[in-house]
């Protein structure tokens, strides 16, 4: 399990996941099990990347965690709710309030400005308007994208959209954030730029992340790895 | 719904195209209807006018002028059926008019009428030798008190006035009196001249719930007599004309379906990942799709607008008498919300699609 | 050859979708054709299948035969014209008829033309296309045109005019002769006269409407026309052509359809070039992918033009396929043909306007630099 001595386990926790399997049936009749039996908990404001090679399963897991998936069986809680047996609808509002993504490839809609990105998730959920625009104006400050609000994601450079994409993750103050191969496009100094940024936006929030990553360096921003190999979780 | 909006907005490129074709099949639209309405409003104008509650033609004569006579004992008939208040007499004759100014082969058609009951819009017969004129022939120059002479007898006769919208059979109607009529008629056209108490049709008012089936009865089946509105419908190539052009209005329509379905399809097959995106942040998929059905309904709207104003400039453009064009706003707003329709309904094309988006796509290595 | 088709069975539904437009547009603009020419047709085959190469009108008659009245001092005018060789009567009126073929007993506006008839039924204005029967050789026999057969005016039947109760027995069938989009009537000019009377009593003689007049030896037919006009001012003589396409409406049916042909043949290439515009921006990746491992720009091009030939082509033959049940019947009281000719045309245009647009893509195909399948950048952006 972890190499760092454990801690009591705190009374919430932003992710539990018990006995979890995802098992995919082929076209010939054939069963793929992508995550077998994996058992993984969160502190409230713990960051851990989940490392392995591709087709590993972490995606797989990723996915479930953040209400993208649903598991074939097992227990899945996030934030205090269970979303085991949650339907597409249930897991759709889920996401908008409890859970923050930043995605491999960025994916900021190409004709909204960098500010309108941020707005997005309020304008697909609850709509609360003047909060919302001040809570993506604060987080603008925080990423040092003041003075890049109005812009295009076309005029931004790749590490200011990543912060775009970070700000967006964390507009519904989510209970977890999933990082999907955060740096795997950018150089070594700029990754490590963001790792630290994602690291210090995620502690001074006391906010749960998973790391997704093939890549060991970045491995050290984080409290704790998990090893996913065949679907399996290693310590 | 605002997000498609917003692109809407900001990337007008991928869309004007679209556009561009919206605008010419709501040209299409509002161009057959306002062709099939100019050709129902000449043909009828004198029948519209008509304030009756029946208008009376002799059993063989298939709703046409020309071919209709009523005998006085026949008028006597109608005149004794229960409820009717007023019976006049109508009949018409189409001719040729000499308009001063113009060339000698260049002579205006005309529809001479002769009435008794005067229609909406049409004072009383004038004197003799005079008429009213429909204002259609303000074109051809005519002027209040000019005289113009009307057939190969040159009958003259001296314009009292104008009237609007009685045109008849796509010519400019005059409006006389019963006696200036048979004169007209008998010098220009002795063949179809009629005796003294003879008519081709009757105007007919009165009271009775089918007061046509009541005269047909009264007068042994020698007359056949329509509502006003029947008779527009009976006037011969109306009903087929409607008919015609109503069809292809649907075709097209079907084409505006099918042209707002496929472009619509193509636009989501594009977007499919920015879908996934969305709805990993927790997008329901009817908000996307009712984004992308307003993005179809402003299309729509705006083709619209665009063509509605290109067609009524093409009316005013058009010289009086090459093509029977009217435009009125209500054939503007129907064929818009046809269009409309067709928008919604060929958005469904993308329905399934956008349905089966699946969020998870938008997690995970790009292939 | 090969990635055209993969690609088009791979996403049947918007290659299905555009065929289906196509189909659709190209089906309203061949039935519209046959409307128009059947239209036209109905309203003056007639004065184009009689034999008179000069129809002399009163100008009075603003070129529609029943309006046109020549009294006899038109005629002796007519006659001393340098330009005129032979001169006949002609009458034409409009009739309630009651074809006995009909088997519901309908009757209809039945127009009757009356020529003076010749040895064995030829004569100045007779039908010049008669397919089936004979021409008349008496009086109350006469030769209807062909689209009015369906209605009950076959060879053999009687119409008998209403009212009055005169018959007249058909006994030959010519082809494209109708007047005024109803039925037609060819007969000798005393069964014209005989007719009028039956039914209006009251009428004199009447006079006749135009006189058919084939020119003198040495005068071309458009000769004729100016040497008689030049008689007089009330005189309005025409060729046989002239005379049926200055006929009014003819020429507002024409430009109302040419409009309307007009905006049907744009849509067509815009939906084309659209399509496959955005198609080429949604493959670019794949595109570019291809150039990089090699594959000629012009292999890809042609690609694409394959593929706008085949769906152009689809949509023609599923259009001719809708169109093909529809032309051969009538609508209302216009007969329909299947217009070869509008098909072969509009095949053609719209095959070469669909390769046109889609140049547009094709020149964006061309622009691919096989670079930037190693950036991730394609065609779009």
């Amino acid at each position: 399990m972890t190499s760092a001595p454990t801690a009591p386990a705190p009374t919430t926790t932003a992710l539990q996941m018990t006995g979890v399997r995802k098992v995919y049936t082929m076209g010939d009749g054939s069963d793929v099990v992508a995550l077998d039996h994996a058992t993984l908990t969160l502190a409230s404001d713990e960051m851990v990347a989940l490392v392995g090679p591709s087709g590993s399963g972490k995606t797989t897991l990723c996915s479930i965690a953040g209400g993208i998936l649903s598991a074939t069986e097992g227990t899945i809680v996030v934030g205090g709710e269970d979303i085991s047996g949650h339907n597409a609808k249930e897991l759709t509002k889920f996401r908008q309030e409890k859970v923050g993504f930043v995605f491999q490839s960025v994916n900021l809609v190409p004709f909204l400005t960098a500010r309108e990105n941020l707005l997005v998730v309020d304008e697909l959920g609850k709509r609360t308007g003047a909060p919302a625009k001040a809570r993506a104006d604060q987080l603008l400050e925080e990423l040092g994208l003041a003075d890049r609000a109005k812009n295009l994601p076309s005029q931004l450079s790749g590490g200011q959209r990543q912060r775009v994409a970070i700000g967006r993750a964390l507009m519904n103050d989510p209970a977890l954030v999933l990082f999907d191969e955060p740096t795997s496009a950018l150089d070594t100094k700029l990754g490590e730029q963001v790792m630290e940024l994602i690291r210090t936006e995620m502690k001074a929030r006391g906010t749960a992340a998973i790391v997704v990553t093939h890549d060991d360096r970045i491995t050290r921003y984080c409290d704790r790895s998990v090893h996913v190999i065949d679907g399996r979780l290693d310590a | 719904m605002k997000l498609a909006l917003t692109e809407l907005r900001r990337r007008p490129g991928r869309f004007s195209a679209a556009a561009v074709i919206l605008t010419l099949i709501a040209i299409l639209l509002m161009f057959l209807g306002g062709l099939l309405d100019g050709l129902i409003a000449s043909s009828t104008g004198a029948i519209r006018a008509q304030d009756a509650d029946a208008i009376v033609y002799s059993d063989t004569a298939q709703a046409s002028f020309v071919r209709s006579r009523i005998e006085p004992q026949t008028r006597a008939a109608v005149e004794a059926v229960p409820g009717v208040t007023e019976v006049g007499g109508i009949g018409n004759v189409q001719l040729g008019a000499r308009i001063p100014g113009k060339g000698p082969r260049d002579l205006a058609g005309v529809a001479l009428f002769g009435y008794e009951i005067a229609p909406t819009g049409v004072p009383d017969a004038p004197p003799a030798g005079q008429a009213w004129a429909d204002d259609v022939l303000e074109a051809d120059g005519v002027e209040v008190g000019m005289i113009i002479e009307v057939g190969p007898a040159r009958t003259p006769i001296e314009i009292a006035g104008f009237v609007n919208d009685t045109t008849f059979n796509g010519q400019a109607s005059l409006w006389a009196s019963p006696d200036t009529w048979r004169e007209v008629l008998s010098a220009n056209r002795p063949d179809a001249q009629l005796g003294p108490d003879v008519w081709q049709a009757l105007v007919v008012r009165g009271d009775g719930a089918d007061l046509p089936a009541l005269i047909d009865a009264a007068t042994g089946g020698a007359t056949t007599s329509f509502t006003v509105d029947d008779a527009i419908n009976e006037t011969p190539g109306i009903q087929e004309q409607t008919s015609t052009f109503n069809q292809i209005i649907g075709v097209t329509i079907a084409i505006a379906l099918v042209v707002i379905g496929l472009f619509f399809a193509l636009l989501t097959v594009e977007r499919t990942s920015l879908y996934g995106v969305l709805k990993a942040l927790g997008a329901k998929s009817s908000t996307i799709f009712a984004g992308l059905v307003a993005q179809a309904v402003v299309l729509t709207a705006i083709a619209s607008l665009i063509a509605g104003t290109l067609v009524v400039l093409l009316q005013l453009l058009l010289p009086p008498g090459s093509i029977p064009l009217l435009i009125t706003p209500g054939r503007i707003i129907l064929s818009t919300v046809l269009l409309l329709v067709a928008a919604v309904l060929g958005c469904s094309f993308s329905l399934r699609r956008v349905l089966r988006v699946d969020p998870a796509s938008a997690i995970g290595t790009t292939s | 050859m090969f990635l055209a088709f993969k690609e088009m069975a791979r996403a049947k539904v918007r290659f299905a979708l555009l065929i289906a437009a196509i189909a659709l547009l190209v089906f309203l603009i061949l039935f519209q054709q046959s409307l128009q020419n059947g239209l036209i047709t109905g309203f003056i085959g007639a004065i184009r299948e009689q034999s008179a190469p000069v129809l002399v009108y009163s100008v009075d008659g603003q070129r529609v035969l029943q309006g046109s009245v020549i009294t006899p001092a038109m005629e002796e005018q007519i006659r001393a014209a340098p330009g005129t060789g032979e001169v006949g009567l002609i009458g034409q009126g409009t009739f309630t008829g009651l074809p006995s073929g009909n088997a519901d007993g309908e009757s209809f506006d039945t127009t009757i033309i009356g020529y003076e008839l010749g040895p064995d039924g030829s004569g100045i204005g007779s039908p010049t296309n008669v397919i089936e029967g004979r021409l008349p050789v008496a009086d109350d026999e006469a030769v209807v045109s062909d689209a009015d057969v369906r209605l009950g005016y076959d060879i053999g039947d009687t119409v008998t005019l209403l009212p009055g109760g005169k018959t007249i027995e058909i006994v030959g069938i010519a082809a494209n002769a109708q007047l005024n989009v109803a039925p037609t009537l060819f007969a000798s000019y005393d069964t014209y006269l005989d007719a009028v009377a039956s039914v209006n009593p009251d009428a004199g003689t009447p006079l006749p409407n135009v006189l058919g007049v084939i020119p003198a030896d040495g005068f071309t037919p458009a000769q004729a026309v100016a040497s008689i006009n030049d008689q007089s001012l009330d005189l309005d003589a025409l060729t046989r052509d002239d005379a049926a396409a200055e006929t009014p409406g003819v020429a507002q049916v024409q430009q109302s359809f040419n409009i309307i042909f007009l905006l049907y043949g744009l849509v067509v290439p815009c939906v084309t070039g659209l399509f496959f515009l955005i198609v080429t921006f949604q493959k670019a990746n794949s595109l570019t992918l291809l150039r990089a491992i090699g594959a000629p720009a012009g292999r890809l091009v042609s690609s694409l033009l394959i593929q706008v030939v085949v769906i152009v082509g689809a949509g023609l033959a599923l259009g001719t396929l809708l169109y093909y049940p529809l032309s051969q019947g009538a609508l209302g009281g216009i007969a329909l043909d299947f217009e070869t000719g509008a098909v072969i045309f509009w095949s053609v245009l719209l095959l070469t306007l669909g390769l046109v647009s889609s140049l547009v893509a094709a020149r964006r195909v061309l622009a691919i630099d096989p670079i930037e399948a190693t950036t991730g950048q394609g065609v779009g952006s």
